[in-house]
């Protein structure tokens, strides 16, 4: 399993964080505007899937998927 | 060139005004006889200025995606300045609106959207509490008091909700007077619409800028709201929102939540009257997660797929928003070889977009089973890209929650004869025609 964000959809709203806070961190921007999300673990940990998949759904702009 | 292509040309056009007549009786239907006549892009002109529809989820995309320096939100809707105030989004330079629009998600974390949860489920129980065992209401005039109430509670906190009168629902009014699609075209004229929203938005800024006063003098820990997350907010350079400055963040942000959801929440509950068998369906979820002792607020926030299908199948017939412009600036915007020149308005249409067969088969019918499209930006009620509705998640936790409550209660039915329920624009969002009256009926259980 394999998490990818795609930045231009993404709006940091954080649904991803609050779901898998393992796999996903909200940042802070340079400019000021939208955090957006860095993905702390691209290829999660065993066991974690569920979550991440939930956390996938979760994101109300579709910015992630998996592969 | 000759062989270049060039969008379609919309027939029906007049001499000066153009199509401007047709798009103010009901821009949606415009919109889509334009799609139907000229296909993915459509040409047509309101008083001289150039408007271009993109009608296929590509474009949409190309669009969304495309850079501010490309396609300007802020030069079509400079109309909204007066509303909102100098300083305030398009009033204000780009990199500071982008922030302010920062302060608005910051706001609706998922931390706060709990606090939310509880403040708009007290209120929809509240309202609730005395319709008794049946009766018949407006629908769309319910949910409009009912969402004024919610809102306000989460963006002003209790106090303010308490003191709530019908003078701010009124001033609401005047100032979407502006919107009209009169005022898209005539911003700046002197009619006594214009007057009054001036009128209107200075009141406003009195009785908003009285709670922001009582709130910086507050002692003790503050409440979770809006207002608090205003007066906290922080531009990258350390600096924060200067305090005059914050009723025209609540005017922007009631803006765009107050109709959007309260004619989401009507519309969802006219197709569960109009739909028996799906109503059941929701029904029989919303008993599965409350009634149990839950707390409401609790159910809102969790999954519950066939509530959420049957809002979105809602805001896919019926997106209360149905014209998005972005406006060429800097330089001349290419789509799959066509060139639009600086200045030309780029038109999204959710009610298009939504209705195009290859995405959505059988368009018309109303059907809350129907799996989301694979395309991206082909279901886009909430507009995409960096310029998407801050508000998605909260709009959804309001409607469920309306939903849920009234759900677990009431069946809901029409009252008058399927065709008399019509979709209206007497502004640029669309609504179900008045009456929109639905009968509920305590349900046996």
């Amino acid at each position: 399993m394999r998490v990818i964000a795609d930045l231009q959809l993404c709006q940091g709203h954080g649904m991803c964080e609050d779901t898998a806070p393992e796999v996903f961190r909200v940042v802070e921007s340079e400019d000021g505007s939208y955090p957006h999300v860095e993905i702390v673990q691209p290829e999660p940990d065993a066991g974690l899937e569920e979550k991440v998949e939930e956390a996938v759904r979760a994101c109300p702009n579709r910015a992630l998927s998996l592969e | 060139m000759t062989d270049q292509p060039r969008p379609k040309i919309v027939s029906g056009a007049k001499p000066e005004i153009g199509h401007y007549e047709e798009f103010m009786e009901h821009a949606a239907h415009f919109l889509y006889r334009a799609y139907l006549e000229c296909g993915e892009l459509a040409e047509f002109d309101l008083y001289g200025a150039k408007h271009v529809l993109l009608a296929s989820p590509d474009a949409q995309e190309a669009v969304y995606r495309a850079g501010e320096d490309e396609v300007s939100a802020s030069a079509p809707y400079q109309y909204m300045v007066p509303v909102f105030g100098e300083g305030i989004q398009y009033g204000a330079p780009l990199e500071i609106e982008r922030q302010q629009v920062r302060f608005m998600s910051d706001a609706l974390k998922p931390k706060r959207m709990k606090t939310y949860a509880q403040m708009i489920a007290q209120e929809v129980e509240d309202y609730i509490a005395d319709w008794g065992d049946q009766g018949v209401k407006e629908f769309h005039d319910t949910f409009k008091e009912l969402v004024l109430r919610t809102s306000t509670h989460c963006l002003m906190g209790a106090e303010f909700r308490r003191r709530l009168t019908d003078e701010f629902g009124v001033l609401f009014e005047q100032l979407e007077d502006a919107i009209s699609p009169e005022a898209v075209v005539n911003f700046k004229s002197e009619a006594e619409a214009f007057a009054k929203r001036d009128e209107a938005r200075a009141r406003l800024q009195e009785m908003l800028m009285q709670a922001v006063e009582e709130r910086m003098a507050w002692k003790g820990e503050p409440p979770t709201d809006m207002l608090q997350s205003f007066l906290e907010a922080r531009y990258k350079d350390g600096t924060g929102l200067a305090p005059e400055l914050i009723p025209g963040m609540i005017v922007w942000i009631m803006f765009g939540g107050f109709h959007t959801s309260s004619n989401t929440a009507a519309w969802a509950c006219l197709e569960l009257a109009r739909h028996p068998e799906y109503q059941q369906e929701v029904i029989k979820e919303v008993d599965s997660v409350y009634g149990h002792g839950e707390d409401l607020s609790f159910t809102a926030l969790r999954e519950m797929p066939v509530t959420e299908g049957f809002v979105n199948e809602t805001l896919r017939l019926h997106p209360p928003l149905c014209t998005l412009m972005r406006q060429v600036v800097n330089q001349p915007f290419e789509y799959k070889g066509n060139v639009f020149e600086v200045g030309t308005n780029l038109v999204i249409s959710p009610y298009v977009s939504h209705r195009l067969p290859e995405h959505f088969p059988d368009p018309e019918r109303f059907d809350p089973h129907r799996p989301q499209p694979e395309h991206l930006f082909a279901l886009i009620p909430f507009g995409g890209g960096k310029r998407k509705c801050v508000g998605n998640a909260f709009a959804f936790l309001q409607v469920k929650s309306i939903l849920t409550a009234l759900l677990s209660r009431y069946e809901l039915s029409l009252v008058d004869p399927p065709e008399t329920y019509r979709e209206v624009m007497p502004s640029l969002i669309l609504r179900p025609s008045h009456p929109c009256n639905l009968r509920y009926t305590r349900r046996q259980r």
